[in-house]
């Protein structure tokens, strides 16, 4: 190439006056986290139960239910063509919701990671949420758009014509121009996948309305067929009036995405090394555990167990040469947490050991894990 | 159900002397006084419906 020639790719828009990133763009256009469903730190593909709280499934999508033992979800690799993970749900009885009652599936965005839409102003960006199905039931199904306050809502339906079957679905909402949506740290907006809503929290289709309400009226009630199955991948949010194709994104980047929000260390089938602990003033240690990546806000800390000799190994040397294995339980430092890391201390003391400042090489042993949580 | 924390006694050597931290007991959860974390927010939840939680342990200085 000859000196004073620039030549210059040009990634293309669809999407009138949008920026890099929208329309076709695949930068990062996609505000869903694991929209793929690959991602699965906690259950490794084991189905999950509703109770009435919540409970987190595949990374970032979590469950809840007014009524426990309803339905149950986990990750599957049954999956449309371009994908190789899906989340299924399965009713597990035939009830009929009424008043009050939910079923759902959740996954609240992040406020930093929609703070551009502009939404609670004039200038509310147009979104589409696209995502694929399949059911063993057909008829009209739904979800809805909440803030985090649950009083903005925009219910959306889409059909399934066809049981048993990948179908494409693409939903078209205009921004809203009022209510409050968080542009921090806490949760922005919050996409819901419905299962069964009684009247209480179902709202007008396709419109935005003030008030809690996760989904339409007038749904075929999935928790009401005793064995049914749905399954739903490929979940996108993105700026523009229409659904573009999946962005995907490497594995490492998803993971590290998921990682904001919940971290597990797993000790595995053999022992897996977490790190360098030194001995303080008593035969205890401490061990400073620094998550792979930051986390939203201080994460809650679990522990596999709690009981003595189950969840680390201890090892070093002591001033005479020898060596001091040991292992213990394990505790939080409650003084000692942020988003960076947390302090684990162990009281139980080893005779042998070598005293304040050795440092010892800490290990999560077989089976077990920590968890980090700053889910929203 | 929940159980206090008390600080530890390297907490205490930094000044902190009340609970900071609460332990959900069925899943070993150790959860902070940090009004961002959404556990402590469902901790708070469950307190303001009526609930007490477990006392912490006597400190040892």
């Amino acid at each position: 190439m000859a000196y004073g020639t620039v030549q210059a790719d040009v990634i293309g828009t669809s999407v009138a006056g949008s920026n890099l990133g929208a329309g076709d763009a695949s930068m990062l256009k996609n505000r869903i986290i694991n929209g793929a469903m690959v991602i699965d730190q906690r259950n490794s593909g084991a189905s999950v139960t509703n109770t009435t709280s919540s409970i987190y499934c595949v990374d970032r999508w979590f469950i809840q239910g007014s009524v426990s033992s309803k339905f149950s979800a986990q990750q599957t690799t049954t999956a449309p063509a371009g994908f190789v993970n899906s989340w299924k749900f399965t009713s597990l009885s035939a009830y009929t919701p009424s008043g009050s009652d939910y079923f759902q599936a959740i996954q609240a965005i992040e406020g930093y990671n929609i703070a551009d839409l502009g939404w609670g102003t004039a200038n509310a960006k147009t979104v589409t949420l696209s995502f694929q199905v399949y059911s063993s039931l057909t008829g009209t199904f739904g979800g809805g758009l909440t803030n985090s306050a649950f009083n903005r809502s925009y219910p959306f339906n889409f059909t399934i014509s066809s049981a048993n079957t990948w179908q494409q679905v693409s939903i078209t909402i205009a921004g809203d121009t009022t209510g409050t949506w968080a542009t921090d740290n806490s949760a922005g907006i919050q996409v819901r996948i419905n299962l069964g809503v009684g009247s209480t929290y179902a709202g007008t289709a396709n419109s935005w309305q003030a008030g809690g309400y996760i989904a339409p009226t007038g749904l075929t009630q999935f928790v009401g067929t005793n064995g049914a199955t749905f399954y739903i991948t490929g979940v996108q949010l993105e700026v523009g009036s229409s659904a573009t194709g999946f962005e995907y994104r490497q594995y490492g980047q998803e993971l590290a995405l998921c990682q904001r929000y919940f971290e597990q260390w797993n000790g595995g089938s053999q022992y897996a090394p977490m790190g360098m602990g030194q001995i303080g003033n008593g035969n205890g240690f401490t061990y400073a555990a620094v998550p792979l990546v930051y986390k939203r806000t201080t994460p809650t800390v679990s522990l596999s167990s709690l009981a003595g000799g189950t969840i680390f190994s201890a090892y070093g040397t002591n001033a005479s040469g020898g060596s001091f294995p040991w292992s213990g339980n394990i505790t939080v430092d409650t003084s000692m947490t942020g988003n960076l890391g947390i302090d684990l201390q162990s009281a139980l003391g080893n005779s042998t050991a070598g005293g304040a400042g050795t440092c010892v090489y800490v290990i999560l042993r077989a089976n077990q894990y920590i968890q980090f949580s700053a889910e929203l | 159900m929940y159980k206090l924390l008390n600080p530890s006694p390297k907490a205490i050597d930094m000044g902190f002397t009340e609970p900071n931290m609460v332990l959900r007991i069925a899943n070993n959860a150790f959860i902070p006084f940090n009004p961002d974390n959404t556990d402590y927010q469902a901790y708070l939840k469950w307190v303001a419906e009526g609930n007490t939680p477990l006392p912490a342990d006597e400190v040892k200085a």
